[in-house]
This record gives C-alpha cells, sequence and structure tokens, in this order.
C-alpha cells in the first residue's frame, strides 16, 4: 500500500496540474475574494450586504465555498487520465488489487485535497484581513471565527476533491466526467434550487451541505425570495460538515469498488 | 524468482461479449526458454486472450496461470510478469524517467533500475523529455522497459514489431533471443508475419478465438522443400516420382512453371544424386524452409474452408 502511495504521489508531482491547481487557489482565495472585499459588497449590482455585516461576511465566504467545483474537477481529470492516456492497464499489471491502488489515490489527493484548501483558506484570510485594514473596515465577525469558516471551507475542497475522484473512477471518460461534475456543481444545483419542490433538497445536495457549513443562505435566500417559495432551511454546520463526510465516504466507496471486475480493453 | 522457469498454462478459456464470443475454449502452453509467436488474423482473439492472461479481462470461463498461478494471486505480479499492449500508454506530460519512476515506486524497485533500463533500451538521450514528443520506435523501447523494471521470468508481447523499423525490429529480436535464451517465456503476438520468422521457435495459431495450431515451428512447417529449375524438368518430374525415396514413400513432385519444379519428401543431395545419375541437367536447386506465412495462410484459410 506504501507504495502504490507512493507511485501516486510521484504520477501526480511529475505533471504540472498540481502546480496549477495549487496556483488556482491562490487565485481564487486571495485575488477572487481580495478583489471582492476591495470593491466591497455593498458596491455589487444587487448590493450585497457589506464586509461590516455577519451576512456580508458569510456571503463571501459562501461564495468561496462555491468554487469547490475546481478542486472536484482536479480529482476527476487525476483519476480519469489513466484511462484517457491508457496507463489504467500497466497500472493493474503492477497492482492487480485495484481497490488498493484507487485507495492510494484517494490517499494521495486528501494530502492534495487539503494542500489546495489550506493555500485557498490561508490566501482568503490573508486577503481579507488585508483588504478591511486597508479600507478601515471593521469585520462583521470576530477573526477568529473567520478562521473557523475558511478551515471549513478547506475541509470542504478535500470533500469535493474526493467526489471527484469517484466520479471520475465511475465514468472514465474524461470529458463526460468532466461535464457531469462540473456541470452538476457549478450549473446544477443552482438550477435544481429554483425548481419548486425540488429546491426543498437542496439543503441535503452536497452545495447545500457546503453552505451549511459557513451558514452562507444569501444566495439560497435570494433566490427563494425571487422565486416566491419558502425560504429553503440548511443544515446545522455541524450536521452538513457529517453529509459532507458521508458524500466522501460515497464517492470514496465508489471509486475503490467499481473499477474492481471491470475489464481494461 | 531468478532462474524460475515459470511456463504459461491456458486452459478452456472462453470470453464472450454479448452475443460475440472473442475466445471460445482455448487451450495451450506456452513454454520457457523458448520464444512462442501467437498468431492470428486482425480480431482472432489474440489482445483478449493476453488481457485474460494478464487479469485485465476477466475470462467468462476457463482459467489461465502463469507458473501454476493465475495472474491476480502472484506475490509481485511485475517480477513475474512483464506484458506490453499499448503502444501509447503513457502521460504525455511525463518524461520517460517520470513514467518509470511510477512505476518503479509500485513495484518497489530501486531507482538504479530505472537508470539501467534506460540505457539497456537506448532511451539514455531522452530519459528526460516529455512522452508526448516520441516517435512509435520509442515508445515502444520505454513500454519494453517498463515491463522488464522487475526483471521479470515472462514477458507478454502484444504486436510490439508496430511501428518498429527493421533496425528497431532486429535489435528487438535480439532482445528476446537473449531473454529467451536465459530460459525466460516468452510470448509475442503478431500480424506481421516476416517480423516473427527468424524469432520463434514454437507458435499458436488462433482464428476466430478459437485454436488452429500449436507447437514447436519445426514440426508444423514439416521438412524444407526443394526447389528445381532445370531445362529437362517433365523428364525429372517422372524419375523422381518413380524413385523408391526415403522410407519407401515417392516424393511429391509439384510443377510450379515450365521449368522448375517443387519436390517434397526428398532433399536437395537426394534429388542432386538422382539427376546426376539420370544425366538431367540441373540450373538451380534450393532448399525451401516453409515460411510462417504460407504455414499461416494454409491453417487460417484451407483449414477453415474444410470445417
Amino acid at each position: 500500500m506504501n507504495r502504490l502511495i507512493k507511485a501516486e504521489f510521484r504520477r501526480l508531482l511529475a505533471t504540472r496540474m498540481w502546480g496549477g491547481l495549487l496556483l488556482a487557489a491562490a487565485l481564487i482565495g486571495g485575488g477572487m475574494i481580495g478583489a471582492m472585499a476591495l470593491v466591497g459588497p455593498e458596491n455589487f449590482d444587487p448590493p450585497m450586504p457589506g464586509l461590516d455585516t455577519e451576512a456580508g461576511l458569510r456571503s463571501i465566504l459562501g461564495i468561496l465555498g462555491y468554487t469547490a467545483f475546481v478542486p472536484a474537477a482536479a480529482g476527476t481529470v487525476a483519476v480519469t487520465s489513466e484511462y484517457r492516456h491508457r496507463t489504467a492497464a500497466v497500472t493493474f499489471l503492477f497492482a492487480p488489487r485495484r481497490g488498493q491502488v484507487l485507495a492510494a489515490k484517494l490517499a494521495t489527493y486528501t494530502v492534495l485535497g487539503l494542500v489546495y484548501g489550506l493555500i485557498l483558506a490561508g490566501s482568503a484570510a490573508a486577503a481579507l484581513f488585508n483588504v478591511a485594514a486597508v479600507r478601515g473596515v471593521s469585520l462583521g465577525l470576530p477573526a477568529t471565527t473567520v478562521l473557523a469558516l475558511l478551515a471549513r471551507i478547506a475541509v470542504a475542497m478535500v470533500v469535493y476533491l474526493l467526489i471527484g475522484v469517484g466520479m471520475g473512477a465511475l465514468i472514465r471518460n474524461q470529458v463526460a466526467a468532466l461535464c457531469v461534475v462540473i456541470g452538476y456543481l457549478y450549473l446544477g444545483e443552482p438550477v435544481l434550487m429554483m425548481i419548486p419542490g425540488v429546491n426543498t433538497l437542496y439543503p441535503i445536495l452536497p452545495g447545500g451541505a457546503t453552505a451549511a457549513l459557513t451558514d452562507f443562505t444569501y444566495l439560497a435566500d435570494a433566490m427563494s425570495e425571487q422565486l416566491g417559495s419558502t425560504a429553503v432551511q440548511l443544515l446545522s454546520p455541524a450536521a452538513g460538515a457529517l453529509l459532507l463526510a458521508a458524500y466522501a465516504l460515497t464517492a470514496s466507496a465508489i471509486a475503490v469498488i467499481v473499477p474492481m471486475r471491470r475489464d481494461i480493453t | 524468482m531468478t532462474g524460475d522457469r515459470l511456463a504459461i498454462e491456458v486452459s478452456r478459456l472462453t470470453k464472450r461479449y454479448g452475443d460475440v464470443t472473442a475466445v471460445r475454449d482455448l487451450s495451450f502452453t506456452v513454454e520457457p526458454g523458448v520464444v512462442t509467436g501467437f498468431l492470428g488474423p486482425n480480431g482472432a482473439g489474440k489482445t483478449t486472450t493476453m488481457r485474460m492472461v494478464t487479469g485485465l479481462v476477466s475470462p467468462t470461463s476457463g482459467t489461465a496461470t502463469i507458473g501454476g498461478r493465475p495472474y491476480g494471486r502472484l506475490p509481485r505480479p511485475s517480477r513475474t510478469v512483464g506484458a506490453v499492449f499499448d503502444a501509447n500508454a503513457f502521460h504525455p506530460g511525463h518524461t520517460a524517467r517520470d513514467h518509470l519512476r511510477v512505476y518503479a515506486a509500485m513495484g518497489g524497485y530501486p531507482d538504479g533500475r530505472i537508470t539501467e533500463l534506460l540505457d539497456l533500451l537506448g532511451l539514455a538521450e531522452a530519459a528526460d523529455r516529455r512522452t508526448r514528443g516520441f516517435s512509435t520506435g520509442m515508445r515502444q523501447r520505454l513500454n519494453l522497459a517498463t515491463a522488464l523494471l522487475g526483471d521479470p521470468r515472462v514477458l507478454l508481447l502484444d504486436e510490439p514489431g508496430n511501428g518498429l523499423d527493421p533496425e528497431g525490429m532486429s535489435w528487438l529480436r535480439g532482445l528476446l533471443r537473449r531473454l529467451a535464451d536465459e530460459g525466460r517465456t516468452v510470448l509475442i503476438s503478431s500480424h506481421v508475419l516476416s517480423d516473427l520468422q527468424q524469432l520463434v521457435d514454437d507458435v499458436v495459431v488462433i482464428r476466430r478465438g478459437e485454436l488452429v495450431a500449436a507447437g514447436p515451428w519445426s514440426r508444423l512447417a514439416g521438412p524444407p522443400a526443394v526447389l528445381i529449375t532445370s531445362p529437362d524438368a517433365g523428364a525429372l518430374a517422372a524419375a523422381l516420382t518413380a524413385s523408391p525415396a526415403n522410407g519407401g514413400t515417392a516424393p511429391v513432385v509439384e510443377a510450379v512453371g515450365p521449368d522448375r519444379l517443387r519436390v517434397h519428401g526428398l532433399d536437395a543431395p537426394s534429388v542432386a544424386d538422382l539427376a546426376a545419375a539420370r544425366g538431367l541437367r540441373v540450373h538451380e536447386l534450393v532448399t525451401e524452409n516453409t515460411s510462417l506465412e504460407q504455414l499461416f495462410l494454409h491453417l487460417t484459410t484451407d483449414k477453415a474452408a474444410t470445417r
């Protein structure tokens, strides 16, 4: 098992993908949050509560959670590239216990997801605190609370990366898997939120669970208001965290079990 | 497993994909210490069979073992078996060294083995280039390097000659011959028969997923024929047919042109002696070995017609 993890780290670190992914973390965390804080949510169109309010701060952080499709896509690319570049056969020749190979990938990508989440959260924190100081805005939540919320987002990124790995192992075709993962996380969930009736499911979908982590209700509330439907009630942060962990476990189980009996042609 | 002599045993192997039977009740043995050619037209089931032997494809029924164990039960498969399937099985962004480092880690082989193989396969200069720019010949060499990481006792190569230039092919023949001479088991599939002609000791021929012939090439090919060019072809043919040859059976004479004969069942010195004794002129006398291609066409077309 250690050999397999070592091999997966070598495989990962030999391509430029991991560098690009970590750069994306810094750009999204530092760049996007920095830019939004600099402009100020109160100046958005439509305007949102400012950084000096709790709602405004939670919204900004919630938007950060919404970028989880990026690590999810990275996990999908990582697994499907074995099929796309036809190295899966070589890998399973060296390690016929395919479940172990996928478990090693999950371990490797958990580490990558953690690093991604830390860079994302760290750069976001740096951007937020510095911009607030420069603009002379006092944040709507204490710094420790902001950091705790960012830490939850960091962990959510690990979960999404693993969901991406699981979906990649299930679908195998890189383009199709990416379409499903990005399509669902980026477009699918927001669309589901708009469908009356179906939107009551939102709290138990991955996006809803992630929003629960930071108690980010602004987007959901705005949509219910627009559509005149009843407000969506998110889970508690702890329940959201448990649900996300369940999603990660399910995705991991799919990744480990599904490739076992399939023919590699 | 150094020094082990491990046979591949395929026993009643069958693979069905829906209504299509890719491999049907196939049994054969691949012996150690020789190079075995796995022959068959495209779509005969060669690749499917080799993938079943290595556990990549699960058989519908039947078994395949290597040294008595199924692939999945080998303690460290890459030390026992090296296999090459796709000519192009690399991440394009990986260098040759990166690729080998991944699989060296997976098999538990030291980095020194990578350098050794890069040298052995003439890839030392290309070691740090990304594989996306590799020629087919370089890809085949890198595939072989990957398969040889664990110094395996059994080698399975699926169409390794594809894209190799004549020099590369000659080099590959030399390498496989050396590996077989070390007592390793070498199974190589190809539809380019001329590539294998000078290499294989044994052959396994399949067609439409079924076994057509298996055994040592010399036995399947039969004794060589003698090709004669003579202005007295007619008289010579009559003399040959009338001669009580070795073992009492008369040789079979086949006219292949106005002044050319092919004689089966009599060797060249006997033909020459007979002609001299009768005072018949011989302009050319050639011993003709059956080519793999002749045997192959004979086995995969004629035999099928009589079935």
